[in-house]
């Protein structure tokens, strides 16, 4: 019983390192700095900044370009 | 608006970076069939719900059938609920987040099918036993540990395959969804096989028993559903909107602080059991200190959000999402007010408990889910949500129905815990004041599971052979695609 404690007790404290141990990682890697592109990563050419992707495909006087992309996809198939 | 390609990510070499279609293709077979699997539980979870729900205020119903009695039926609600429903969704949500996140491929498609069929398996077979009455009375841990074996199993393959894609990731900077996305798949398989091997392996018994128990249950919603639930809406809204984060720095707070603090939190549970004090003052520290996370996120959603509330009008995944973030906020700082001894001695043993404990699951993490269902289910198979209207009358579902549930079990449980706190009233009067109460919770109920049936028979519909290929978005309104003149 006593070994399954250890056990138990060891397992605690690899859970808490990891945790300290990402911290870490994160800070010497530059992770926590450049906060402004960071929250831009999730953007690209193919979804860029400024444009929904949850939107219609092409609004009315709307370019085909100014379209989200699902209705990029959209406009593509239908030859617009 | 800015010229597109400003917004591209650091250190992501264009030429690397595989498409969003591609990606969302390998993901395909896996996360279609852990979503369909959830959908199915959701409906299994509905009906056990609602079978529960009855049998408080007509205790007779079906009363001669052992397997259908309350104390097998709220646990199988339970634990298809949280094994079946969240957490099936979850994982098909928490794959297609890090393969988009990380751009790569989903790797071992074929191994994450067995692992859901197996998932599949072990959840049957629990909730089988459960009915059987051969539960643990575990709560949160129901199922006999033969059956937990095989979900930590499966665990242990989504923490490798987590691993993989990070390891293989196309983007240098790691966004904060893939840090809840850790969160969730480092602690939470651990947590899971940990709680199982002290409680099921009888090393924790007693009062001990007692404290592993909810420290294990609290972390479910902490560091399972809620950084599942978090990284969603940190990576739709912005995408929706197509405007990033408000605060950065503090979106990364909120997560190291909710690392910080939420796994102390689960010891409130035992407010006045015979716990050491000092182990309860720890979860009530740790509860009132998710102020500060909870904080951060809900300061975070407003403001990316505002501006554009108007489009909660056309969006489905918009709507969603944003009634999911709010509950979060919601839920959280209700949390931390009834982990407080004085509140807690009111309305520990209520129905207020149950209202909080829907509050979190469903009104927060199951509208996100499906926000996400809604915003990747098209990107996935190539077809677009047949019906805007069957997507407002589920959201209508949930949300009245959800409403109605916690407004009338809210009031209830307080009302229900003053009442037992005085020696005056006898036990028998304080029941039969909550039955009006339990009867607007099963309406709520029907409500809720109406939605759910409506959102089933939405996904066969556009999985059927007659459904359109994608056109554009399902939107809410006259901005319909479809609607719009070409």
């Amino acid at each position: 019983m006593s070994l399954s404690y250890l056990a138990v007790w060891a397992l605690m404290l690899v859970f808490a390192a990891s945790a300290i141990y990402g911290l870490v990682w994160a800070i010497q890697r530059g992770q926590l700095q450049g906060f402004r592109a960071g929250a831009r990563s999730i953007f690209d050419e193919e979804e860029p900044v400024g444009v929904p992707t949850d939107a219609p495909a092409r609004g009315p006087g709307q370019r085909a370009s100014e379209a989200s992309p699902v209705g990029r996809v959209a406009n593509e198939r239908e030859g617009r | 608006m800015e010229t597109p390609g400003q917004g591209a990510g650091p250190g992501v070499d264009r030429d690397e970076v595989l498409r969003r279609a591609e990606i969302d293709a390998s993901c395909r077979t896996p996360v279609m069939a852990f979503f369909a699997s959830g959908v199915f539980w959701l409906l299994v979870g509905s009906a056990l719900a609602l079978l529960a729900s009855w049998k408080m205020h007509s205790p007779e119903f079906l009363a001669d059938w052992a397997w259908l009695t309350f104390g097998r039926v709220r646990p199988a609600h339970l634990s298809v609920v949280a094994y079946g429903w969240a957490s099936m969704a979850g994982i098909g949500a928490l794959l297609w987040l890090e393969a988009r996140l990380c751009r790569v491929r989903l790797p071992w498609p074929g191994l994450l099918l067995a692992g859901c069929a197996l998932w599949n398996v072990a959840v049957a077979g629990g909730t089988v036993e459960i009915l059987a009455g051969r539960g643990t009375s575990v709560e949160w841990l129901e199922f006999p540990p033969f059956w937990a074996v095989l979900l930590g199993v499966v665990f242990l393959l989504i923490t490798v395959v987590s691993m993989m894609m990070f390891a293989a990731r196309r983007v240098a900077h790691i966004y904060v969804s893939q840090w809840y996305l850790f969160g969730a798949v480092l602690w939470f398989p651990f947590l899971y096989v940990m709680a199982n091997v002290l409680i099921h392996g009888e090393l924790a018994r007693g009062v001990t028993q007692a404290a592993t128990n909810w420290w294990f249950a609290h972390n479910v919603l902490g560091l399972w559903l809620t950084p599942i639930g978090l990284a969603a809406v940190y990576y739709l809204l912005p995408k929706i909107l197509g405007v990033p984060i408000y605060s950065y720095h503090l979106s990364l707070l909120g997560f190291w602080t909710l690392a910080l603090f939420y796994n102390w939190a689960g010891t409130h549970h035992l407010i006045g059991g015979p716990l050491p004090a000092w182990l309860v003052t720890v979860g009530v520290v740790g509860s009132v200190m998710m102020l500060i996370p909870v904080g951060t996120v809900a300061l975070n959603h407003h403001m990316t959000t505002r501006g554009h509330f108007w489009r909660l009008k056309e969006s489905p995944t918009l709507r969603f999402t944003v009634f999911g973030a709010m509950a979060y906020t919601a839920v959280s700082v209700q949390g931390s007010l009834t982990a407080l001894r004085s509140v807690n001695e009111v309305v520990h043993f209520t129905h207020y408990t149950v209202a909080h404990a829907h509050l979190g699951v469903y009104a927060f993490y199951s509208m996100v889910i499906w926000a996400v269902m809604y915003y990747a289910v098209p990107r996935l198979t190539g077809r677009e949500w047949p019906s805007a209207r069957l997507i407002g009358v589920h959201f209508w579902c949930a949300a009245v129905g959800m409403a109605v549930y916690w407004v009338g079990l809210t009031w209830a449980g307080v009302h229900q815990g003053l009442q037992m706190n005085n020696p005056e009233v006898g036990f028998l009067e304080v029941v039969r004041y909550t039955v009006p109460y339990l009867w607007s919770r099963s309406l709520a109920g029907v409500l809720m599971t109406a939605g759910h049936l409506v959102f089933a028979y939405h996904l066969l519909k556009l999985a059927s052979p007659s459904a359109r290929w994608i056109r554009g978005p399902a939107l809410f309104g006259r901005r319909r695609l479809q609607e719009v003149a070409p």
